[in-house]
């Protein structure tokens, strides 16, 4: 349970408020720092990978400035209940936005270097797994933001589909690998390329979870037998 | 033993003296179940003439356990504390109308119950430490005297049986024949935890007794209650959330004489059931 009624203290609305806005702006900028490392990737678009690599440091600076309205949060504030879970679990969600844009930037990086080749159309592989990843990501920030808790839980379930994407994209770029020839380097780039979509599954999921958790007080990680239950509704978006 | 009659005094394991680095769990963490209870609290309407400020009030305090009432001024929660030794029975009109309030297995609401009995049982500490103008053994020593105890050689072991666990025998045990309002704030209302355990009670009530006191001293008084916990069960009146989540395994809001939510402290200041307690302990309250 969360309350609406405004504080006693105007700053501390302010500074809730102050947290909520930052780190929605942090997953926009995460998020535009995959599309365009993703778009670089696949339509061979070298502008795109430099601005996400640049951009980069904006997420980081988001999560520096998270921080410090947290700690300052809890020291000026000492919030309990939900306003306790909501600044802990923001600190959270701004360390895994912070890991999705460096995957982002891993991702544009190994973009730039398969650039600087003829064109691999074994790239196209990779969409589904971006599209899948991009949207447990949004859905994680939503859960996040509306705390709904079904959906947060949602995403532990969705992102074994991920993983098992993963797993075949794997396979069919290893095997390709082990054939050898010159596009052996391609190959191992975008081994790399689906690792770190992969990762930012499994980082949308850690959102989710803390979305739980700030919904619910209910701590989901590691815990099998406690998941809320799914509805099919949600389980088909 | 029934609160009715006199009886010998209780016999109560011997414990070690209490120090300072003994291990401790943070009580806020306690998930233990609610236990027996050294307190049962049944439906109680209370009144201060035709002002009513307890309604229907139902909790049980559970033995050696410590539990926090908190709420807003005026919401019952020290009329209630009160209720538990009969100090509103100074208060002209001041009455439990209905339900009962069992301690012992007796209703002390009830007028045939011997206040001064009761309150040998149901210790209290107030906000404002109020150690007698006398010597600090003197102090601890008037209670075991009033009640008949004259041999000084139980008196001393009694005196320094309380004072050790009231965290204190260390800073006074060379200067007993001072006089007690020449020590700190802090070391005044030790001086009176341990007078009040120097009855040999086997509930103690606080009400709000760091107010008046440092954050030094409140530490460590409330470091004290967290120990004496495993002797005692304890009541504690605070307008200090903080100290409510340090202190206490369970908490009770209480809100216009009403119980509003009672379950542990963990899961009233991580999650509470009820919007009006998140908007108190949160800082909502309009």
């Amino acid at each position: 349970m969360h309350s609406d009624t405004p504080h006693i203290l105007r700053e501390f609305d302010q500074a809730f408020a102050s947290l909520r806005n930052e780190v929605i702006a942090m997953a926009g900028q995460a998020r535009l720092n995959l599309e365009r490392a993703m778009q670089g990737l696949l339509q061979r678009d070298l502008e795109r990978c430099k601005a996400a690599i640049a951009d980069d440091d904006e997420v980081d600076e988001a999560e520096l400035r998270i921080d410090r309205i947290g700690m300052e949060t809890l020291v000026r504030f000492h919030p309990v209940a939900s306003d306790l879970r909501l600044v802990i679990t923001t600190m959270k969600c701004a360390a895994n936005l912070e890991r999705v844009s460096d995957h982002a930037t891993n991702i544009a990086k190994r973009a730039r270097k398969m650039l600087s080749r003829s064109e691999c159309a074994e790239v196209a592989f990779l969409e589904p797994l971006y599209a899948l990843a991009d949207q447990q990501l949004r859905d994680a920030m939503s859960a996040y933001t509306d705390r709904n808790a079904e959906l947060g839980a949602s995403l532990q379930l969705r992102d074994k589909d991920l993983d098992k994407m993963h797993k075949r994209l794997i396979a069919t770029f290893t095997a390709r690998l082990e054939e050898g020839g010159e596009r052996a380097e391609d190959y191992l780039h975008l081994v790399f390329v689906a690792r770190s979509l992969e990762r930012i599954g499994d980082l949308a999921k850690n959102i989710g979870e803390d979305a739980v958790y700030l919904d619910q007080a209910r701590d989901i990680r590691h815990d099998k037998q406690n998941r809320p239950p799914v509805s099919d509704e949600v389980r088909a978006e | 033993m029934p609160l009715l009659t006199e009886a010998p005094p209780r016999k109560r394991p011997e414990t070690p003296p209490m120090t300072q680095d003994a291990p401790k769990t943070p009580a806020a963490d306690s998930t233990a179940p609610a236990g027996i209870p050294a307190i049962q609290v049944k439906g109680v309407d209370f009144s201060y003439g035709d002002k009513q400020v307890l309604k229907n009030v139902t909790l049980d305090v559970p033995q050696n356990q410590v539990v926090a009432f908190i709420g807003p001024s005026g919401c019952g929660k020290t009329t209630l504390l009160r209720c538990f030794n009969r100090m509103n029975d100074l208060v002209p009109g001041a009455r439990v109308t209905k339900g009962s309030i069992i301690i012992e297995g007796a209703n002390i609401a009830d007028k045939s119950i011997d206040p001064v009995q009761l309150r040998r049982h149901v210790g209290m500490v107030f906000q404002k430490y109020n150690p007698f103008p006398r010597s600090i053994y003197e102090n601890v020593a008037y209670g075991p005297r009033t009640l008949g105890e004259r041999k000084k050689a139980a008196l001393d072991e009694i005196v320094e049986k309380s004072l050790r666990r009231a965290a204190l025998w260390d800073e006074v045990k060379d200067r007993l024949d001072d006089i007690a309002t020449g020590l700190s704030g802090g070391q005044q209302q030790r001086l009176c935890i341990a007078r009040t355990i120097a009855v040999d009670p086997e509930i103690i009530l606080m009400d709000e007794p760091c107010s008046a006191l440092d954050p030094i001293a409140t530490a460590h008084v409330e470091d004290l209650i967290f120990s004496l916990k495993d002797h005692y069960t304890i009541v504690i009146v605070t307008h200090n959330m903080q100290q409510a989540t340090r202190v206490s395994d369970r908490t009770a809001f209480f809100y216009l004489g009403e119980v509003v939510e009672y379950d542990t402290t963990r899961k009233i200041f991580e999650n509470p059931v009820q919007k009006r307690t998140l908007d108190y302990i949160s800082g909502r309250f309009g």
